[in-house]
């Protein structure tokens, strides 16, 4: 996926200005930066779900306003942060959704195992049957995810997937994207705030500064002091735990 | 457990189905003497018409406040009280207005019921999908506006009625004040009609509802073409509405307490029943009220006053208990 000189503006403000990079297939991904910086309006854009001013998305080697959001939706998946379901829906009928995109309404067997799979890989099996609204804000964003890993797209778009998670459901979620890129071989792109789970489990970051790049690269290559404090304008310092750069900021 | 849940509700389904049948019949039957063939006949020919209007209202309104509540992503709005029959009322004095009680348009109860359906079917459209597209889908702002516009809407119409010719306005007024008691039946066909062509071609858009209601992100993200879906949509909800207020003229809260009994009784995502619910739901309310108001009440109350006052009740009882709107 190819990303080239894509703007927004909203309101004559200017908030995603010029944005270009290319998405490494496979990998996770993390866009990082400061509110307002514009990583979550270059989701949306690189997801269908906001319309760009300027430039082009190009997925697989086509513009991705030209796809057929049918077909679209089986090979792209995205997660946004607003799911106010505000119907009757248990887990697995939520679940059984990602299937859509394939079956329409008519579920095969084959869609019931895939549906199964994604239940158990996001161990929802005690919540099958309850009701999306009954259970807890970690429980529901688990679900949400087993939704896109039943909808079986290469590419996994997560718009800060960890928001309103406490510190254990946030660490299983960033584990749970690890393993669909590594078991499953999914490119997960993910928008996060906690800049510490961007360094631990992804590939590359991204991090943005009033609607630009700031720096695109390696964990290894974006995680030094200087690019950290130049964009988040506080003072860092960089730990290396576990092999990783991690960050602590005061 | 959802293959249980469905078997489930198709039971309270049928179990409706037939408190309608009940209904249906008690409304036909109550107080018909069946000895003198003449006046039974008589009974018929003045029963049949209405008992098949009330059916197709009921459908009409119950599926059309379904339908356009999985289009706002919220149940406690209907297309009523944001104005829409409002709207069909304004429509339908302005074109007598316009065109005078005598003209042809006026005249003939089809071809001028055919005109208020197209005004409606554009001006409903446009005007509505702009409203969301302005207040980005928040509910409380659409409510809001909804209501501006349901007073706009019947200031403009009172006015026109105002400086109106007496003469026009007196025949203005036997149509416009269409109720239970006094259907307009003319348009049953034609109705009939309309409502399968709508059906019809919403076919594709009809099986996308269970999509729309994880909300707009979630529909794009699983291949619906929102936008154009939405609008589809919002013009067969626009036009049940007017089918809905040419036979029966204005009743605001049917469509909200039936579309919100059916989403209690049956608690599931599943259009289908839900729509089916929402439009048995508004037969037996309909019926069933139409009934006692006639043999209990002897037309003293119409049934209309049952229904806002009950309804509006119940809307403040859903406010109320709901923890967020």
């Amino acid at each position: 996926m190819q990303i080239q000189k894509l703007t927004k503006q909203y309101d004559g403000k200017t908030v995603v200005d010029g944005v270009s990079f290319a998405i490494p297939k496979g990998k996770v991904i993390s866009l990082i930066g400061p509110n307002g910086a514009g990583k979550s309006t270059v989701m949306g854009m690189i997801s269908r779900l906001i319309a760009q001013d300027s430039g082009l998305v190009d997925f697989e080697g086509r513009d991705i306003g030209k796809w057929k959001s049918k077909e679209l939706a089986k090979r792209l998946a995205i997660l946004t942060q607003s799911n106010n379901i505000q119907m009757k829906l248990t887990v697995e009928e939520l679940v059984t959704f990602g299937r859509f995109p394939y079956s329409g309404n008519r579920i095969t067997a084959q869609d019931r195992e895939i549906i199964d799979r994604a239940i158990r890989y996001m161990e929802l099996e005690p919540f099958r049957d309850r009701f999306i609204d009954e259970l807890s804000g970690g429980q529901r964003q688990r679900a949400m995810i087993a939704m896109v890993i039943a909808q079986d797209t290469e590419y996994v778009l997560l718009d800060e997937p960890t928001n309103n998670l406490d510190i254990y459901h946030a660490t299983n979620l960033m584990k749970t994207v690890r393993k669909l890129c590594d078991e499953l071989g999914k490119t997960v792109i993910l928008v996060l705030h906690e800049i510490n789970y961007a360094a631990f489990y992804s590939d590359y970051i991204c991090a943005f500064k009033d609607g630009k790049i700031a720096k695109f690269g390696t964990v290894e290559e974006v995680m030094t002091k200087e690019n950290l404090s130049k964009i988040y304008q506080v003072d860092f310092e960089i730990l290396n735990i576990a092999g990783k750069p991690l960050s602590v900021y005061y | 457990m959802s293959t249980a849940v469905i078997r489930a509700n198709r039971r309270k389904l049928v179990i409706l189905a037939v408190l309608v049948l009940l209904c249906a019949a008690g409304y036909m039957l109550v107080d018909v003497r069946f000895s003198n063939p003449k006046l039974f006949s008589y009974a018929m020919r003045l029963r049949a018409p209405k008992l098949l209007v009330m059916l197709i209202t009921a459908f009409a309104i119950g599926g059309a406040s379904i339908v356009f509540q999985t289009i706002i992503n919220n149940t406690i709005v209907t297309p009523c009280l944001l104005g829409m029959n409002s709207l069909y009322t304004l429509i339908h004095t302005a074109v007598v207005f316009f065109f005078g009680s005598g003209s042809l348009i006026a005249v003939s109860a089809n071809l001028s019921f055919a005109v208020d359906v197209v005004l409606m079917g554009i001006v409903a459209t446009v005007l509505y999908s702009w409203i969301f597209k302005k207040t980005k889908h928040n509910v409380l702002y659409v409510l809001l506006v909804g209501t501006v516009l349901t007073s706009f809407f019947g200031s403009i119409q009172s006015t026109l009625t105002r400086v109106m010719d007496p003469n026009e306005y007196d025949s203005l007024l036997n149509s416009l004040v269409a109720s239970f008691s006094n259907v307009n039946s003319e348009i049953i066909l034609f109705s009939l009609i309309l409502l399968a062509g709508v059906i019809f071609a919403l076919r594709k858009e009809l099986a996308l509802l269970d999509v729309l209601t994880l909300g707009k992100h979630q529909a794009i993200n699983l291949g619906v073409d929102y936008d154009r879906c939405i609008r589809k949509l919002l013009l067969g909800v626009t036009l049940c509405i007017a089918v809905a207020t040419a036979m029966v003229g204005p009743i605001s809260f049917l469509g909200l307490i039936i579309a919100n009994l059916s989403r209690q009784l049956l608690r599931t995502f599943r259009h289908s029943q839900l729509i089916l619910g929402s439009a048995l739901f508004g037969m037996v309310v309909l019926i069933g009220g139409q009934l006692i108001v006639e043999h209990v009440y002897s037309y003293a109350v119409p049934v209309s006053v049952f229904i806002t006052v009950g309804g509006g009740v119940y809307f403040l009882y859903l406010l109320l208990t709901r923890k967020k709107v």
